[in-house]
């Protein structure tokens, strides 16, 4: 059984009498230990599947089935305490909390667990130094560039040990290096971690850090070359 | 519990967005500054002008005179006075203020018979410095209440001017009474002989009576055996009394209750402002918090709280500001011989942090339940 299965995803929005439909009837499995790159155009659902995933958007229609556990079936509060162990997002602005230093959001999932205050600065500490980023533990977001600050925010997800990892085109507001010190680092949580990454790009040079890439377009999956007369914006 | 856990990022929000807790802190403060102090006088009123079950004590008044200066009673009174059916003892007392009218700082003499005095009243107040010896042996010797000793810094030993009388401080004492804690006692023939000559007249008449269900029967008495007299009186209870000479300051600060609501708004004003302006500058850190698995009730809990230490910071500061100033200011309001005095006790700042830590949960409670009911997916989004 796959990690991820998707049957007839459908996220509906109505807006007046007119109805959006990010994803329609989407058909997905995504085995366990997988780096799948999401591509296609600007609105074509990619995000919308992956707010479905991390368990932060709910579908209309369709099933969604993570690890055995219906997402569609829970409850806000089962989703929230769901999401703590089961996945990390990383955003393409990074969304670290401006008023605490790095240690600190990365602590912040932390406090949602009953552990010692040790064994929760054990964690932060090595979610810190995975990331590459401990020696700037004590800086504020404002202090560091947006590098170091996706690795803070990578730093983040990782740091509850999830299985599953989503990023939301996270090089979009990188440089090449950086965005390459970015990509190598989810390409190790992937491989030494085995972690299940799912990550939206634009960039068709970040897909080959990944195992697998799909396009999407108009809320479906299509087969690739479609999207190539598409040009990226 | 996670909430506790979460309690320092709370702390990290306040100290670190300085300005805006310490704006919030600040105005929460000066309005708590404000409603405290008008509690205080509130109760200073009640505590002057309400009887209550165990109150014996009479004052007998000029007719018609609503003021030390113009309240002139034989002294000799004093003899029929006694002889009336439930009355304990009378003291009769000639009063000398510095002021007449309304005032922060009024020096009240209050001059009695020393023997009389020590044995209706020395059982009912503690001498806390100096001795009643040294008050019985000299003629220009001063028990000075505790309020007024400490507003004008008197110490056994020291000699004052005010009213154009010199006394001499021989005695501080701590009573219950209001009346008392804001006067310097002194010899009646001391007090009638400053300035001019008005040996065998008084102020008023004090009287005790032996049962609180006598208090009208001897206040008509004592009325009825002088209505054909030359100086006829008028005879309240105390607090009746007190009610009679300071109705304009307890009209204004009845009036100063609602001052006093307005502030208790302000605060929820300003906590609420701070609050949703607070909220909506986070409304992607809030959604970033329950992507991370916070749900929306810890979400909305963190808010609240927030809201409610900022509101009892401020509290704690305005209320705290007010009761010192009350207790080391040793401020009573004094009108025509009387004292309001100034109520400001732990009880009112365990009141006003009530107040406050309600407010505090009030102002949190519908952005904190918006926050936690926002599409996560849907705040990402919108930024
Ligand atoms: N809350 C909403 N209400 C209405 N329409 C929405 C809402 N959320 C998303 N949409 C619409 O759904 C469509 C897909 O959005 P989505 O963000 O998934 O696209 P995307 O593939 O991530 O695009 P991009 O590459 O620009 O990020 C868009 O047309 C968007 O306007
Ligand atoms: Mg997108």
């Amino acid at each position: 059984m796959a990690m991820i299965e998707c049957r007839e995803l459908t996220r509906e929005y109505h807006k007046a009498d007119q109805v959006i439909r990010p994803l329609d009837g989407l058909n997905l499995d995504v085995p366990r230990g997988d780096f799948l790159a999401l591509m296609g155009p600007s609105g074509s659902g990619k995000t919308t599947l992956l707010n479905l995933i991390a368990g932060i958007d709910s579908p209309t229609r369709g099933s969604l089935t993570v690890e055995g556990s219906d997402l569609a079936q829970m409850s806000r509060n089962g989703l929230a305490a769901w999401r703590s162990t089961h996945v990390g997002y990383v955003f393409q602005l990074y969304n670290l909390v401006p008023v605490l230093t790095a240690y600190e959001n990365v602590e912040l999932p932390m406090l949602l667990q009953k552990i010692s205050r040790r064994q929760r600065h054990e964690r932060v500490s090595l979610a810190l130094e995975r990331a590459g980023i401990a020696d700037r533990a004590d800086h504020y977001p404002r202090q560091l560039s947006g590098g170091q600050e996706q690795r803070v925010a990578i730093a983040r997800a990782i740091v509850t040990d999830p299985p599953i990892l989503v990023a939301d085109e996270p090089t979009g507001d990188l440089d090449k290096a950086s965005a390459h010190t970015a990509m190598t680092l989810l390409q190790q949580l992937n491989q030494d971690l085995g972690k299940t990454i799912i990550m939206v790009t634009h960039d068709p040079q970040t897909t080959e850090y990944a195992k697998h890439t799909l396009h999407l377009d108009k809320g479906q999956l299509v087969e690739a070359g479609v999207e190539r007369e598409e040009v990226p914006a | 519990m996670t909430l506790l856990r979460c309690l320092p990022y709370v702390r990290k929000q306040m100290t670190r967005h300085r300005v805006r807790s310490l704006l919030t802190i600040a105005g929460v403060a000066i309005a708590m500054f404000l409603f405290t102090s008008v509690q205080a006088m509130n109760r200073g009123v009640a505590q002057a002008t309400r009887t209550t079950a165990e109150d014996t004590t009479l004052v007998v008044y000029r007719a018609d005179r609503f003021c030390p200066a113009t309240s002139e009673l034989p002294q000799d009174y004093l003899r029929r006075i006694e002889q009336v059916d439930g009355v304990a003892a009378a003291i009769p007392m000639m009063v000398v203020v510095t002021n007449c009218r309304t005032s922060l700082d009024v020096v009240t003499f209050r001059g009695v018979p020393k023997d009389g005095f020590i044995s209706a009243r020395l059982s009912e107040i503690e001498v806390v410095a100096g001795s009643t010896e040294d008050w019985q042996r000299r003629t220009d010797a001063a028990l000075v209440g505790e309020t007024l000793a400490e507003r004008r810094g008197l110490r056994p030993g020291m000699t004052f001017d005010a009213a154009g009388i010199t006394a001499y401080v021989a005695g501080v004492f701590r009573s219950d009474d209001p009346q008392d804690q804001n006067v310097a006692y002194t010899a009646l023939p001391f007090v009638q002989m400053a300035g001019r000559d008005r040996l065998g007249i008084v102020t008023q008449f004090n009287v005790k009576v032996t049962d609180p269900a006598m208090l009208d029967p001897v206040a008509n008495r004592i009325d009825e055996l002088f209505v054909h007299a030359s100086e006829p009186t008028a005879t309240f209870s105390e607090k009746a009394f007190i009610g009679r000479l300071a109705d304009d300051i307890i009209e204004l600060v009845g009036f100063a209750r609602w001052l006093g609501l307005g502030c208790l708004v302000a605060v929820l004003a300003l906590v609420a402002n701070s609050i949703v302006l607070g909220v909506q500058s986070r409304v992607v850190e809030h959604a970033v918090l329950q992507t991370l698995g916070y749900s929306g009730w810890l979400v909305a809990a963190l808010i609240v709280v927030e809201g409610t230490l900022l509101a009892l910071v401020g509290g704690v500061v305005g209320a705290g500001v007010a009761l010192a100033v009350a207790h080391f200011g040793s401020f009573a309001l004094s009108v025509e011989g009387t004292t309001i005095p100034i109520a400001a006790d732990a009880k009112l700042l365990a009141t006003g942090l009530l107040i406050c830590g309600a407010i505090g949960v009030v102002a949190g409670l519908v952005p904190a339940l918006q926050a936690s009911r926002r599409q996560i997916a849907a705040c990402f989004r919108s930024a």
